[in-house]
């Protein structure tokens, strides 16, 4: 699992993904940040993460496109598997590597938070809160879109699907606030990321809503790993 | 070393391999041929782990392919049909990727790659990214991929595919330099290639066995024996196709007057020295005898021949 999480870090930023998550994350969210609270003269950090949590929507696919699909497109999962290391293994470095690009980015964005405590105050355990919401929001999309790249051939239908997926899953948010109330509210509720997301983003600290995450993440890296072994018994 | 005990693979209702079944000895060099697919790449994927049988199952070193996968996979070096290779690394850092893949120590790791390139005549290129490497040095890489980790099994996958003749000529020299040391398991389409570095060869044909057999005691099945003989064809040839050890009698025309040339298809052993006891009752004396020996190329044709 090591050689593959140092392989894929380094391949992140051999390649042009890495620059360009980082890259129009922070641009985005700068943009935010300045109207928002620079120009709004707002010291209220989580309206602006809130904003940031929707981004992993967009963003996500372009980190796991090329872990799955891309090895499968160019063949070199062959030495992956032919290797003595197990699916788990691999799955996980994968996932490890994303996970600490996606790490590295909302570091960058601890800056926000330096500055608004320059010149004004800030509220400390509220943000972190929202720091904590936001990384396991982000972490569940890319173990959802790296289980969808399992599926993919090429890195552009990885991409699509991955979008694909993040959008199915934000409308059925929205779909849940359209349902009325009833069984299928709930359900609707229940499986939203987003729902999950937004006690977060006001402050709370809600254990189910951490264990949701981390149990999101956990099926998601398990079928992943179950879709690969399965490809071995089917695939031409 | 290797033991590929009844192994199907199906697709579908499509049969990729059926019931291929054969054993390697340690130091082995066996030659997998087939035509286009007839199922030398499935073959070499269930090996290596990286499809599993629809039945039987694999064995390296004793260790199921399947059941103990880590402990099998670290005997094997996989080079297949396309290399594994990522254009974005150097092929130093690919190598101490490979290195870390199969589990050699940390501190072993440099003087492993400097050894596996050495090997492999990557030395010059070590800094060079492999994608800008030629058709000729990827494949190398592929190869030192292979051997990183020193282990017991080798496969490749037609490694010499796409290569002009002087880059295919040095690796199997390499291939021919493993031979001992290692079990190396190759697939090829040309059968000359196979002929030079294999002491044992496999034909598959539509995922099953056709002939299983050591490479001499291929060549030798159906010998052939060309004589020239100072006899008129009208006597001569009635004579020689009474010879029980002998199944075909061929005239060669264009022979020197008062000759017969002739090509002749050994049946068993000791046919010679029917062909020398009728000549001498004869009193035809046989001018050259000459071992006529299979090409590969022949034995592979006449295999598959007979049971398409």
């Amino acid at each position: 699992m090591r050689a593959v999480f140092k392989r894929e870090i380094q391949s992140f930023f051999y390649t042009p993904a890495a620059y360009v998550f980082m890259g129009v994350f922070l641009a985005i969210s700068g943009v935010f940040f300045i109207q928002g609270n620079l120009l709004a003269r707002s010291g209220d950090l989580t309206q602006l993460i809130a904003v940031m949590g929707y981004l992993w929507m967009l963003l996500s696919p372009v980190l796991t496109m090329r872990l799955m699909a891309g090895e499968r497109h160019q063949k070199t999962d062959q030495l992956l598997f032919s290797s003595p290391v197990s699916l788990g293994g691999i799955v996980g470095g994968k996932f490890l590597a994303a996970s600490a690009v996606l790490l590295s980015t909302v570091g960058c964005t601890f800056l926000y938070g330096v500055i608004v405590a320059f010149w004004g105050k800030l509220y400390v355990a509220e943000v972190m809160v929202s720091y904590l919401g936001l990384i396991l929001l982000g972490l569940s999309f890319l173990a959802l879109d790296l289980f969808v790249s399992c599926f993919a051939k090429t890195q552009m239908t990885a991409v699509m699907m991955g979008f694909g997926a993040n959008l199915l899953l934000w409308l059925s948010d929205l779909a849940a606030s359209a349902a009325g109330e009833g069984l299928l509210k709930n359900i609707l509720h229940f499986i939203s990321l987003y729902q999950r997301f937004e006690p977060f983003t006001q402050g709370l600290l809600s254990f189910s809503n951490v264990l949701f995450n981390l149990i999101f993440v956990a099926l998601m890296l398990f079928l992943s790993v179950r879709v690969l072994d399965a490809r071995r018994w089917s695939e031409a | 070393m290797v033991i590929f005990e009844g192994i199907s693979k199906r697709y579908g209702v499509h049969k990729a391999l059926d019931e291929v079944s054969f054993t390697l000895e340690k130091g082995q060099v066996l030659g997998l041929l087939g035509q286009n697919g007839a199922g030398k790449s499935t073959a070499m994927n269930i090996m290596t782990g990286c499809l599993a049988p629809t039945k039987g199952r694999v064995l390296m070193g004793g260790q199921d392919v399947l059941l103990s996968p880590r402990a099998a996979k670290r005997m094997i070096g996989y080079l297949p049909e396309a290399a594994p290779l990522y254009d974005e690394m150097t092929v130093q850092a690919y190598l101490r990727f490979a290195c870390e893949l199969k589990e050699v120590e940390k501190k072993h790791i440099p003087a492993h790659v400097e050894m596996v390139a050495d090997k492999t005549g990557l030395e010059d290129v070590l800094q060079r990214k492999i994608g800008n490497l030629s058709k000729g040095y990827r494949q190398r890489v592929g190869v030192a991929q292979a051997l990183c980790g020193t282990p017991d099994v080798i496969i490749l996958d037609e490694p010499t595919a796409g290569l002009d003749p002087r880059q295919a000529s040095e690796l199997r020299q390499l291939i021919q330099s493993l031979r001992g040391e290692h079990t190396v398991i190759f697939s090829s389409h040309i059968l000359s290639e196979v002929q030079s570095v294999c002491d044992r060869v496999l034909i598959l044909h539509h995922g099953k066995v056709l002939c299983d057999s050591a490479l001499e005691e291929l060549k030798n099945r159906e010998n052939k024996l060309r004589a020239v003989i100072a006899c008129g064809e009208g006597t001569l040839m009635p004579a020689l196709r009474s010879l029980e050890k002998i199944s075909h009698v061929e005239v060669i025309r264009g022979g020197e007057p008062g000759t017969t040339q002739v090509l002749l298809t050994v049946r068993e052993d000791g046919a010679e020295r029917e062909l020398f006891t009728l000549l001498s009752a004869l009193q035809a004396p046989l001018l050259r005898l000459q071992a006529q020996e299979r090409s590969l190329e022949e034995i592979f044709l006449k295999t598959t021949d007979e049971i398409s």
